[in-house]
């Protein structure tokens, strides 16, 4: 036996003392009841938080369960995207949706479709954060009988039942073919980038350069704003001092967009200045165009409402598409307050 | 304002560009220099681009001028950009949705921040949990309160209506005042604002007992307690001017995007570390000055803009940016001897 080798025990006094003293336990027992109570605090607040999230239906007929996993709702285009699902599934009685969130966290997200998949519900919605470490646990879902609708970003391989989905470089060529024909295919543009590692900001980039190809359209100016508005705003102050002669602003988003106008605005040159963006969010881009901020937002559509029409298909038996490329839709100062035009 | 005149007595030039604040003027000269070099087709001769310049560094300087309180003390404040982020929520909500005049909302805002530095000071001082921590818990403690006001969506002037429409209510005059500019459109209120901060900042830290008080504390804690300095009250000083700063810092940043941003500030905090760093103050606290911070906004302000008109590209940015912080510190370093 190896305790034959050590040294016959020292009674330590000094150790046993002192784990023996209140003192010195105190701090362990208070910390371990402080999160005891934080976290009874947080659930109990959760708790009302998800009451409030299930839309209470009658159930007059065979009822639904349809389980969405939202990847991050910190963004508000995805708050858009859940109230665009709450909204199509309310027209329907029959559906309940279950709505989880997992805070920007992809094992979080792999543990709540787990959830959902041995609550068995009877569909699935998946809005993944990334494709690798979520392609297995949508397989599993798919493999234990439920059918997994993916929307906005893709997952490895196609072992889900349907892709719900928009392309931002067929927006941004629509955005670059709009700004072409307003500019009357020659000016000087200057372009604010969303983040430039992110596939969004590049295909914004790319659809923009096809749509304005063969004008005489020059970028004299392009910055990459990562997506934010102060640092858009910073980058338009740059472009202003620089060049005395700006025709149209393009920005990757809406918020960019509003950064540009509002440096542009204080330096009195709005009038001669184009603005545009992309996401058209009703609060945020459509807002701005309706207020006479924006000259044109093109919308980033959630598909909220099509993974609702898909899911009622597939739940009555019918094979949907494997995959729905969704449209967008131009929002300019004729048509903002009544929806828009599609574009295909 | 650090003293070091017990060396070199000689030569005054030499003495003056030896002094940390003469080291921190090279720096600001250097990026000057570069940007007469590197001008941008003239953009940078321009009185509006400068104008712009000190206008984006306010809201960095706001934060610099409290941190700089913090870092004296010996501690550092990692919540500022999160305690930003809330103000601009709870400004925004004050201002635009429940229609309040400036005159309730700037001391609501600075409550805000009051609060939140009082905590995580207390956390600190009292409950001797290390700044770092304590202020990191604040960090993210005041993220999650900016997102549960917000309910996770910017507060802006659009507001929805019980049918799910929106309609869109005026930018409130607090906030067009704020991001308004004087003096036939030469400067931005910002910058007035920040200018404020620092002279605060600056008679609270050269002109009152309490900044003698701080700068002890950053030298030797124990020292000070045993001297008689109210450590307790002072350190807590520290954090809550620290806070009440961010809170000044939120409401310019909600003014100037005309909204109330949850994600905003992210990241911040390092770059006002930075700026209060550059202008020499020293990380372990008792050395330094809010002067020297001054000079360290002023820094990386123009640096920023400089790359801005030139547009390099963000790689390019992040990478000089890096290079040029070490060099800045390194050459402070050797005026500790």
């Amino acid at each position: 036996m190896k305790t034959a080798n050590l040294p016959p025990p020292t009674p330590n006094t000094q150790s046993v003392a002192s784990l023996g003293t209140p003192n010195n336990w105190m701090p362990a027992v208070r910390s371990v009841l402080f999160v005891l109570c934080a976290t009874v605090i947080f659930l109990a607040g959760c708790n009302q938080a998800a009451d409030r999230a299930v839309p209470s239906s009658p159930a007059p007929q065979k009822q639904f369960t349809i389980g969405m996993s939202q990847c991050n709702l910190g963004e508000p285009w995805r708050v858009q995207m859940n109230a665009d699902i709450q909204a199509a599934a309310a027209k329907h009685p029959e559906l309940k949706v279950i709505f989880k969130d997992a805070q920007n966290d992809t094992l979080q997200q792999r543990a709540q479709i787990e959830e959902f998949v041995s609550s068995k519900v009877d569909l699935l919605i998946v809005s993944p954060k990334e494709a690798q470490p979520l392609t297995e646990p949508v397989a599993r879902a798919m493999d234990a009988g439920i059918p997994v609708i993916v929307l906005d970003r893709r997952l490895l391989g196609d072992k889900y039942t349907c892709f719900i989905g928009a392309d931002n470089k067929k927006i941004g060529k629509a955005a670059g073919e709009w700004i072409a024909k307003a500019l009357g295919g020659k000016g000087n543009v200057v372009e604010l980038m969303g983040l430039q590692t992110s596939t969004p900001g590049q295909d914004r980039h790319s659809g923009f350069l096809e749509g304005i190809a063969g004008s005489e359209i020059k970028i004299i100016f392009s910055a990459d704003m990562k997506w934010l508005e102060p640092d858009a705003r910073q980058e338009m102050e740059s472009a202003l001092s620089r060049f005395d002669k700006i025709d149209l602003v393009y920005a990757h988003n809406d918020p960019g967009a509003h950064g540009a106008y509002l440096a542009t605005k204080a330096t009195g040159r709005e009038q001669q200045i184009k603005f545009v963006g992309i996401d058209a969010l009703p609060q945020e881009g459509v807002g701005y165009v309706r207020q006479g901020i924006l000259d044109a937002t093109f919308q980033y559509p959630t598909g909220g409402a099509e993974a609702v029409d898909t899911a009622l298909k597939i739940l009555q038996g019918e094979t949907p598409p494997k995959e729905i490329v969704l449209g967008t839709r131009r929002f300019d100062r004729d048509n903002a307050t009544s929806g828009g035009e599609i574009i295909k | 304002m650090a003293k070091n005149s017990s060396f070199d007595k000689k030569n005054p030039l030499l003495q003056a560009v030896a002094s940390p604040a003469g080291r921190a003027f090279l720096a600001l000269l250097l990026v000057l220099a570069l940007g007469l070099i590197f001008n941008g087709d003239g953009a940078f001769f321009k009185m509006g681009t400068h104008r712009d310049a000190l206008r984006q560094a306010s809201v960095y300087g706001l934060l610099a001028c409290g941190m700089t309180l913090v870092i004296v003390s010996g501690g550092i404040d990692l919540s500022v950009g999160s305690v930003l982020a809330l103000t601009a929520v709870c400004s925004a909500q004050m201002a635009i949705h429940w229609h309040w005049s400036g005159w309730l909302v700037v001391p609501a805002c600075l409550m805000i921040g009051a609060g939140c530095g009082g905590v995580s000071g207390l956390v600190t001082a009292r409950l001797r949990v290390q700044p770092f921590i304590a202020t990191l818990s604040m960090m993210v403690l005041a993220r999650g309160l900016a997102k549960y006001t917000s309910g996770g969506m910017k507060v802006s002037t659009a507001m929805m209506n019980a049918d799910g429409t929106y309609r869109y209510v005026d930018v409130p005059p607090l906030f067009r005042w704020v991001d308004n500019r004087i003096l036939g459109g030469n400067v931005s209120m910002v910058t007035l604002i920040f200018v404020a901060g620092f002279a605060v900042a600056w008679g609270l830290m050269s002109r009152h007992r309490w900044g003698r008080y701080l700068y002890a504390i950053g030298g030797n804690e124990e020292a000070s307690r045993l001297s008689g300095v109210p450590v307790l009250a002072a350190k807590t000083g520290a954090y809550i001017f620290s806070g009440m700063f961010a809170g000044v810092a939120g409401l310019c940043q909600a003014a100037q995007e005309q909204q109330g941003d949850p994600e905003a500030g992210a990241g911040y905090e390092l770059i006002a570390i930075a700026m209060v760093v550059i202008g020499g103050t020293s990380l372990m606290g008792g050395r330094g000055g809010i002067g020297l911070t001054l000079l360290g906004v002023l820094t990386i302000g123009y640096l920023d803009k400089i790359l801005s008109i030139n547009a390099v590209p963000e790689a390019g940015r992040l990478m000089l940016t890096g290079v040029i912080i070490v060099a800045a510190v390194l050459t402070q370093r050797r005026s500790r001897t």
